[in-house]
């Protein structure tokens, strides 16, 4: 997918024809209870531009909101060294004759 | 470290797929996301078109769809990657996300065409 | 339908702020249930008695796969009559009432201060402030059962039932704002649930029943009817295949 920069862009050019087109639709019923006459519908523009504002602003969210992963659980692994996979913390043993190489260690009194 | 919590899940043919719990939710919360946001921003635009009864229930609906077909063309052809069912997405949170569409609805219709 | 002219004034100053009002009040609260969340500590002990109950678990469930000998040796340091870890370890009844404990009072009370108190108080400013303005119509037809619903605090009979007044537009925004919260302040927001993600982060030790000297004795008990049945006994000869795996399958 492109550059998010432009997809924000999108998103705030779709909110603000949103909201313009709110503004329009707020003055055509202002300008209808001037006039005393009754209100059927939107003018066409006005409907295309909320709609289509809609769609536009979508499209920036899709992306905005981020990526899907791949669900398979291999896809995860697949990128993984056999290094880093083995390193299973809960099969670590410490209590083992390697702690006789430490300069600190006592050999046991007995 | 083993690479988070793992699903299972037995397709059609009798074979098992190993899901990623992580990437399940993620996804999860991906389309979450999108639903409110498509909930909110139809619901302002039915306000401020002025729809009223069925018509706006009938353009949430119309939403509900049109996101649905966004998502799967974001997915991409290969949909199967990234989720599990297709129908699901259609179908979840859909009261949620009405009664989000219902107060931005009533918002923008009142901002716009009440007074 | 009477279409009712509303004063354009009261879109802008009661309107419009109690949408306003009621997302910030919602931020806010998100913010201070935040700063008034305490980490919960896991005790070493209740840490000891979770992993133990943990392993024993482990050992039943999976324990076939284990020959005979190691099964019951791991058996044996939980069960054993004299020195069983399940019969040694002596737990005290913990006290069963949360009233008691101080600790979980405060906790019960930044709880309703962060939920109710806000709607009660913010509810109640918005309720005098705002009172008797018909702020708005819904877009679509409501039946009269909906008439106390939507328009509290205004009393008249004839107004029709899709009109709305400020006190239940205000409670329309605190329902209708909850998913937004999700979008602006990302996924698990209230307070309750970032407290969940706390509790998986800190390992199982939460999941321990608060009691933990009838949770040692029905984990006991447990294994103690646990039956061996050894799942590998013919596994050379399955692996072989001179015969039938089908026949040879473990019945687990």
């Amino acid at each position: 997918m492109g550059s998010t920069a432009a997809h924000k862009f999108i998103f705030i050019v779709g909110i603000a024809s949103l909201l313009h087109a709110a503004y329009s639709a707020a003055q055509h019923r202002a300008y209808l209870r001037i006039t005393e006459q009754e209100f059927l519908s939107l003018p066409i523009d006005i409907l295309i531009q909320g709609i289509v504002s809609l769609f536009v602003t979508m499209y920036g969210i899709m992306t905005l909101a981020g990526e899907f992963k791949e669900i398979r659980s291999t896809v995860d692994l697949e990128s993984k060294s056999w290094e880093t996979f083995r390193n299973c913390p809960s099969f670590y043993t410490f209590n083992h004759r390697g702690r006789a190489l430490s300069p600190y260690y006592e050999p046991p009194q007995d | 470290m083993c690479a988070g919590r793992i699903k299972t899940a037995h397709r059609g043919t009798g074979d098992i797929v190993a899901f990623s719990e992580s990437a399940v939710r993620n996804n999860a919360a991906v389309v979450e996301y999108c639903r409110t946001s498509m909930s909110a921003l139809s619901g302002s635009t039915a306000g401020i078109l002025g729809l009223t009864g069925f018509l706006g229930f009938g353009f949430y609906v119309f939403a509900v769809f049109g996101l649905w077909c966004l998502i799967l063309l974001k997915a991409g052809v290969r949909w199967e990657k990234y989720f599990t069912n297709r129908r699901s997405l259609l179908t979840n949170g859909f009261l949620g996300g009405l009664v989000t569409y219902i107060l931005f609805w009533t918002f923008l219709y009142g901002m716009v065409h009440v007074y | 339908m009477a279409e009712l002219l509303l004063d354009p004034d009261i879109r802008v100053w009661v309107f419009l702020p109690i949408v306003v009002i009621t997302f910030l009040v919602g931020i806010v609260r998100h913010y201070v249930s935040i700063l008034l969340a305490t980490q919960k500590r896991a005790e070493l002990q209740q840490l000891q008695d979770s992993q133990v109950m943990i392993r024993a678990r482990l050992l039943r469930e999976n324990g076939h796969y284990l020959p005979r000998s190691s099964f019951v040796m791991r058996r044996h340091f939980f069960n054993n009559e004299e020195t069983g870890y399940f019969k040694t370890q002596k737990r005290q009844a913990v006290s069963q009432n949360p009233m008691t404990d101080p600790s979980m009072m405060t906790e019960m009370l930044k709880g309703n201060i962060t939920t109710v108190l806000p709607m009660i108080v913010i509810g109640g400013w918005i309720n005098w402030t705002f009172s008797g303005f018909v702020t708005t119509k819904v877009p679509f037809p409501l039946t009269l059962r909906f008439k106390p619903m939507l328009q509290r605090g205004i009393e008249l009979v004839s107004l029709d039932a899709a009109w709305v007044s400020s006190a239940s537009w205000y409670f329309l925004n605190v329902f209708g704002l909850r998913s937004i919260y999700t979008l602006v302040l990302g996924e698990n927001n209230a307070a309750d649930q970032s407290q969940h993600l706390q509790d998986q982060m800190s390992g199982a030790a939460m999941a321990m029943p608060p009691d933990p000297k009838v949770a040692f004795k029905a984990e006991w008990e447990a294994l103690e009817i646990c039956e061996h049945r050894w799942a590998l006994e013919n596994v050379e000869s399955i692996l072989l295949g001179t015969q039938n795996p089908a026949l040879e399958q473990p019945v687990s």
